[in-house]
């Protein structure tokens, strides 16, 4: 494994007695892109001003390239950011604001201009060149930022919430053309975003946290099939979510003493849920499965729907069902008798986040 | 300034409130007999001095005080303009105005962005303390300014060149001007995003290089409004000016307030009407900046 381009070691940061950060310690890969998920209050953001150098940890270490940045003012590390509100300024062209960075260096002006032409190629937005900002829609101004960071050539490009105020549409198409961009330039991309979907598409890895502190660190495939608690496993995707009690046989609430397949990991102490997610529940038009349930909304999307079941007891779950199956459901009325049954071998019991 | 912003948002406001209710619409209310007269009088109240003033600065009438008509005329403007003592005047309420406008502006910037960007102990008083000027009444300042200056010896000598003739009255009126400077930039820092200038920071500029590339830029609307509005204060002040004014140095509103005294010619209209013309001039171009700040 390459050397990580950013070291993040046991860094907390305190706000007076609020904890934002607690002790996290994260390796950034070359040519990555990594996401910082979670909730809204949950330290992203913090996380990302103190590896640009807007705050300072209150304990431990940052390294960029090897090199502790503890003491180097923002103006002076290697990385570069796309600001949640984009702060494009308003009082230069969107060649200027280009060119700001480079001036900033001291490159003189026939060095720049060849560099901020290509940059804004590269963003598509040669023939923008000479406009204000204030001429300019929501998804260029972010343009303008990326291309602003990265003529700089920085060895990590930081984005804060880079799609969040882009309207659903444009914000899907700018997901493909961000991760077309980073491969194009190979600059490790470290963003911040509280939409799983969008962290799941784009991320080559994602830490999710939670309070200031990280949950878990993988890639999107084992943050999915994998996850280490039940709060990643319900931030991540659908899931269903049973109380378990006992163990070796569980016995779920709602759903009675289960089998597990041999094999499966169980954590030795403390409260577990067992967590499922739609797709591995198969839903039985008729009372033919083994446990039995009341039909709910179908949810309707196309290639699938997403079915809302009532158990006996009251407790709704959600079940996936292929497109094929769903004009069988739509047929039956609202509370009709139906069935479920359990792939076992998909689920997970996992602790209950601890606090 | 306040005022006319509020009452554009009102104006702004209303149409939408007419649609969903039946109250009448904005231009509805203009039929209404009582409101006529309400906008009538305030008209009349606020403007037919002036009026009067700038009719009558036209009146070829040669003793002053006399509101007959007499045919029209614009020979006051030429006499106002042959009068050695009046331009003199006014060319020292210009220079007054031009410096302390100067020194207003500079030090109510600073005020504007210390109070803004930093918190320290007492900084309500402090705030407190510069927007004093703006309430305390202009005869008391007037006179403890006179004051200070006799206490401290601050007179001027007789016979001083132009224009440290006017080194006084420049310091009473930076005094009462640049608190409303202060206030005018303080308004346009308080819709500064503050990601603008981390950004600049992140692109390599040092905090120096943030104040002059992006922090001053974002200002100059409100530099300009309250450079407009410190001149203006100045070049009509007569009260501070009365007391801190030595005998031999004349501005304009103590000149007009003297040759009253003596009987009120047309030319004194005349000299009036050009003097309400560059207020209004400039009072119009300061209201266009302010506006055109906020719009950005
Ligand atoms: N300068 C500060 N002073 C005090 N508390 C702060 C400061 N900055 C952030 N916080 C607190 O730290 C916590 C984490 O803030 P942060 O901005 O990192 O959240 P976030 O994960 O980015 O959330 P969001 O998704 O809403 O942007 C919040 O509870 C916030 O109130
Ligand atoms: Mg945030």
């Amino acid at each position: 494994m390459a050397e990580p381009i950013i070291s993040i070691r046991n860094v907390s940061k305190y706000f007076g007695d609020f904890t934002a950060l607690e002790d996290i310690t994260i390796d950034i890969r070359p040519g990555e892109i990594f996401a910082l998920l979670g909730p809204s209050g949950c330290g992203k953001s913090t996380l990302l001003r103190c590896i640009a150098g807007f705050e300072t940890p209150s304990t431990g270490d940052i390294l960029i390239d090897g090199k502790d940045m503890t003491e180097v003012p923002p103006n002076k590390r290697p990385v570069n950011m796309v600001f949640q509100s984009y702060a494009v300024f308003p009082h230069m062209s969107v060649e200027q604001n280009v060119a700001y960075g480079l001036k900033m260096d001291g490159m003189s002006k026939s060095e720049i201009a060849p560099k901020v032409a290509e940059a804004l190629e590269q963003v598509k937005l040669g023939q923008f060149a000479k406009r204000m900002p204030d001429q300019l829609s929501g998804g260029q101004r972010q343009r303008v930022a990326l291309a602003r960071a990265l003529v700089k050539r920085p060895r990590v490009l930081l984005l804060d919430e880079p799609l969040s105020a882009l309207d659903a549409k444009l914000r899907d198409a700018m997901r493909l053309e961000l991760v077309k961009l980073q491969q194009e330039v190979g600059v490790s991309f470290v963003m911040v975003t509280h939409d799983q979907s969008e962290a799941l598409a784009m991320a080559d890895r994602i830490a999710v946290m939670k309070d200031g502190r990280l949950r878990q660190l993988a890639d999107p495939v084992t943050l999915y099939e994998r996850p280490a608690d039940a709060f990643v496993a319900d931030f991540i995707g659908r899931v269903n979510l049973f109380d378990v009690t006992g163990r070796a046989p569980f016995t779920a609430k709602s759903l009675g003493a289960l089998e597990l397949p041999p094999g499966a990991e169980v954590p030795p102490v403390g409260d577990l849920v067992l967590a499922i997610r739609p797709e591995y529940i198969h839903l039985h038009p008729d009372t033919s499965g083994p446990i039995p349930a009341k039909l709910g909304d179908v949810g309707f999307q196309g290639d699938i729907s997403v079915v809302e079941v009532t158990l006996s007891d009251g407790r709704a779950i959600l079940v996936q069902v292929e497109h094929d199956e769903t004009p069988a459901l739509l047929a039956l009325p609202l509370g009709a008798p139906v069935s479920i049954s359990l792939d076992l071998t998909r689920a997970s019991v996992l602790p209950v986040s601890d606090a | 300034m306040a005022e006319t912003s509020l009452s554009r948002q009102a104006r702004a406001a209303s149409p939408a409130r007419k649609r969903r209710t039946d109250r009448p619409g904005p231009f509805d209310y203009a039929r209404k007999r009582w409101l006529q007269l309400v906008f009538l009088l305030a008209t009349i109240f606020l403007y037919a001095p002036i009026v009067v003033l700038i009719i009558f600065s036209f009146n070829d009438s040669r003793r002053g005080g006399n509101v007959i008509w007499r045919g029209f005329t614009t020979d006051y403007y030429v006499r106002a303009a042959q009068n050695s003592e009046l331009l003199e005047a006014f060319g020292n309420s210009m220079t007054i105005a031009v410096i302390s406008t100067l020194f207003s502006v500079i030090l109510g910037a600073l005020t504007a962005v210390v109070l803004w960007r930093f918190r320290f102990p007492l900084k309500p008083g402090f705030e407190g303390l510069v927007a004093l000027p703006i309430v305390v009444p202009e005869i008391c300042l007037g006179v403890a300014i006179a004051v200070f200056f006799s206490y401290f010896g601050l007179y001027i000598p007789p016979g001083t060149p132009w224009p440290f003739n006017l080194t006084n009255i420049i310091i009473a009126h930076i005094t009462f001007s640049f608190p409303f400077a202060a206030m005018v930039i303080r308004t346009r820092l308080q819709t500064f995003n503050r990601e603008m200038e981390e950004a600049a920071k992140d692109l390599g500029a040092s905090e120096f290089q943030v104040f002059r590339d992006i922090l001053l830029p974002h200002m100059k609307p409100g530099l300009i409004a309250g450079a407009l509005l410190a001149f203006t204060l100045s070049l009509d002040d007569f009260v501070i000016t009365f007391f801190t004014s030595g005998p031999d140095t004349v501005t304009f509103p103590v000149k007009v307030y003297s040759m009253v005294r003596f009987s009120v010619t047309p030319e004194i209209n005349a000299a009036s009407t050009v003097l309400i013309l560059i207020t209004l001039i400039l009072t119009a171009v300061a209201m266009r900046f302010q506006t055109f700040g906020d719009s950005r």
